[in-house]
């Protein structure tokens, strides 16, 4: 029964309200446009932020899905994946460790190719340019997301019998054959030695990678740098979640073979992908949160609006509220009328800007080509903050309304 | 159906206390057409203020339908005037923003009442007032007359103890205002109690009883309700019309 009664309240309240809210349309539009301009600037910001992320993290994982690099020598303080400059790199990794690396179980490493670099002098026909040498295994290409656009990489039937092949980056082909020459086949000199191009690489916009060619890491031992040893092994997980495990593991193994007690020591480190991703998106979010928090203070500003026009409102309705008084409206059914009203106003600035949000980000990715990503989460988010920014700065209007004397209400001119 | 004892008002006006009510005692049946006299000041106002649960007495008993209701607080005092009082005043009050109807099924709304029960029972009491063809009119569509019926039919709704009105007539011209009483007339001969609280002696003749009030206090009548009047005054304090009906929102069954 009492249910009932409340409910009937409840429903009263809001048909109610929206009688209000439509007999002043002006007004109560211009009561929840600050609500609806920070809603808005919520989604637009965080989704631009989101949007950015996004991008970081896209960009990472175009260097290789779920990737760690065993590097020679001592970390770099860098929170690069892929160091810059390679060729200065001792090479102290050995046959031993990229076996024990390749010895690991299938469920969690699933290619490996050792890498060594050098600075490199090509030359074809009268043309000369300065390269980085890239002796590495057949699985490259898979492990670093760096495929040939045009012929084929090396195969493992090169690498066994240490043929003189190569594979050219995009920038080397453009050097060596500004002709436009179909390059296959052509023999180009490294650092001297005969190589037959089987292979252009897709260009990556990085010019180590562009301006770089790959050879059999057997023949780069063989003919250019005569070590055993290798600067680097790409290691690549079978998911993002065995990464930290796998780290684990090859440090272990590697140090086991040193006989070494712990990483301080050790002349080799591992790179992990998860880390850097983690250290660029972490920037990423807390550019997100800052400018959540400069559209959340526009919400609030809104909010101030709402509690302004509602308190003009009671004042204007004081009469209503004394006849709702001597009719047996009690405390409790102004300060719900009153409250539903302002959560009324929030809600509907709150849905406007939400889809004035979509409709900004929209806008920014087709007109400004800003990346920007609303999540669902920060939809809602702004919605509720939006509700309870109602809900509160309505409360003190409410509150007053409430707090009516019945009698001087009445008499209110 | 009232009983008001030795009811004491006193308002603070800075470092003075005006005493509004000094020791007012009455006592009105239920079915009875009564009128409150006195000029401004006299204490009317305090006084309908009291009988229509707005304030509370500072001292004193006002027993209302057998239910005392001197100390109640603010909400239940709210559903005491829900339930048991009807309000007729002179300036009509209505929502103007609400039609007749809704005006007039407001009372409904509080006690809880479904939306279709609500209009039709608010149906009812316009076409008892003589509006069923105004009442999808906003109150600014309507005539003065037609405006203070729309106020009593929303009195009226809730089945109160009493419709107390105050100044019923004071906004209208003679001719309406003699149509208003002669609805008040033709509701207490179908066996509503009405107060009509008024400075116009005039108006108070219509009525069965008048009540003259002067500097707080009631005047003795010149004729004063006979010692039966104080006889069933002493009867129903003991025992008001069977049993005392209890004060609950459940009630709307009745409606």
């Amino acid at each position: 029964m009492r249910l009932a009664a409340n409910l009937i309240m409840l429903w009263e309240n809001i048909a109610m309200s929206f009688r209000s809210i439509f007999s002043s349309k002006g007004r109560a539009f211009l009561t929840a446009l600050g609500v609806m301009i920070g809603v808005a600037s919520v989604i637009t910001l965080t989704g631009l932020g989101q949007g950015a992320r996004a991008q970081v993290e896209e960009d990472l994982t175009r260097l290789g899905a779920n990737l760690l690099i065993v590097y020679s020598g001592e970390p770099t303080t860098s929170t690069q994946l892929v160091r810059p400059r390679t060729t200065r790199i001792r090479p102290t990794l050995t046959e031993e460790d990229l076996a024990a690396i390749k010895a690991l179980p299938e469920n969690q490493v699933v290619l490996t190719a050792a890498e060594s670099t050098l600075e490199g002098q090509l030359k074809f026909e009268n043309r000369n340019m300065a390269a980085t040498v890239v002796g590495t295994e057949p699985a490259y290409p898979e492990i670093r997301n760096f495929q040939p656009a045009y012929g084929s990489f090396f195969t493992a039937s090169d690498a066994e019998h240490r043929r003189n092949v190569v594979a050219i980056g995009a920038e080397v082909y453009r050097t060596l054959f500004p002709d436009g020459r179909d390059p296959i086949g052509q023999s180009i000199r490294i650092n001297g030695h005969a190589f037959r191009v089987t292979g252009v690489m897709e260009e990556k916009g990085s010019p180590t990678q562009d301006a770089s060619v790959l050879i059999p890491l057997s023949t780069y031992r063989r003919r250019l740098s005569g070590e055993d040893s290798f600067a680097m092994i790409n290691v690549q997980a079978s998911s993002l979640e065995v990464m930290y495990e796998l780290q684990e593991r090859i440090e272990q193994e590697l140090l086991g073979l040193r006989r070494l007690p712990s990483m301080d020591l050790a002349n080799f480190y591992v790179a992990n992908q998860m880390d850097v991703i983690g250290a660029a998106t972490g920037v990423a979010d807390t550019f997100t949160l800052m400018l959540a928090g400069i559209a959340a203070i526009s919400l609030i500003v809104g909010g101030i609006g709402i509690m302004n026009i509602m308190l003009v409102s009671v004042t204007e309705r004081t009469r209503e509220i004394g006849i709702r008084m001597a009719l047996g409206a009690r405390a409790s059914h102004l300060m719900t009328q009153f409250l539903t009203e302002a959560v009324l106003l929030s809600a509907g600035g709150g849905l406007i800007g939400i889809a004035a949000g979509y409709a900004l980000s929209w806008a920014l990715q087709h007109f400004a080509g800003l990346a920007s990503a609303i999540s669902p989460e920060a939809v809602i988010m702004a919605f509720s903050f939006a509700l309870a920014t109602g809900l509160f700065f309505g409360g003190y209007p409410a509150y007053r309304a409430s707090r009516l004397d019945p009698i001087e209400a009445l008499r209110y001119e | 159906m009232i009983e008001i004892q030795d009811v004491v008002k006193e308002y603070r006006m800075g470092p003075t206390t005006v005493t509004a009510l000094a020791s007012v005692s009455l006592y009105i049946a239920q079915g009875e057409f009564v009128a409150i006299v006195g000029p401004s000041g006299s204490g009317k106002s305090t006084l309908m203020n009291i009988i229509g649960c707005l304030d509370t007495p500072d001292d004193g008993s006002y027993r209302l339908a057998g239910e005392e209701v001197a100390e109640l607080d603010a909400s239940e005092l709210a559903e005491v005037r829900n339930l048991r009082i009807g309000f007729v005043f002179q300036v009509f009050n209505l929502l103007p923003r609400a039609t007749a109807l809704e005006n007039v099924a407001l009372p409904l709304v509080y006690r809880g009442v479904g939306a279709g029960r609500r209009q039709r029972r608010a149906e009812e009491m316009l076409e008892r007032v003589g509006l069923a063809d105004r009442m999808d009119h906003l109150p600014s569509e309507l005539s003065g007359g037609q405006r203070q019926r729309v106020a009593i039919a929303r009195a009226l709704i809730g089945s109160p103890s009493v419709i107390l009105a105050d100044e019923p007539t004071g906004a209208l011209d003679t001719t309406t205002g003699r149509e208003i009483m002669e609805l008040f007339e033709e509701l207490h001969t179908e066996g509503v109690t009405v107060v009509l609280v008024t400075h116009e002696l005039e108006l108070a003749e219509g009525t069965n009883r008048t009540i003259r009030l002067r500097d707080g206090m009631v005047q003795p009548a010149a004729a004063p309700p006979a010692p039966q009047g104080q006889n069933a005054h002493q009867q129903s304090a003991v025992a008001p019309e069977g049993q005392p009906r209890p004060l609950a929102l459940g009630q709307e069954g009745r409606v």
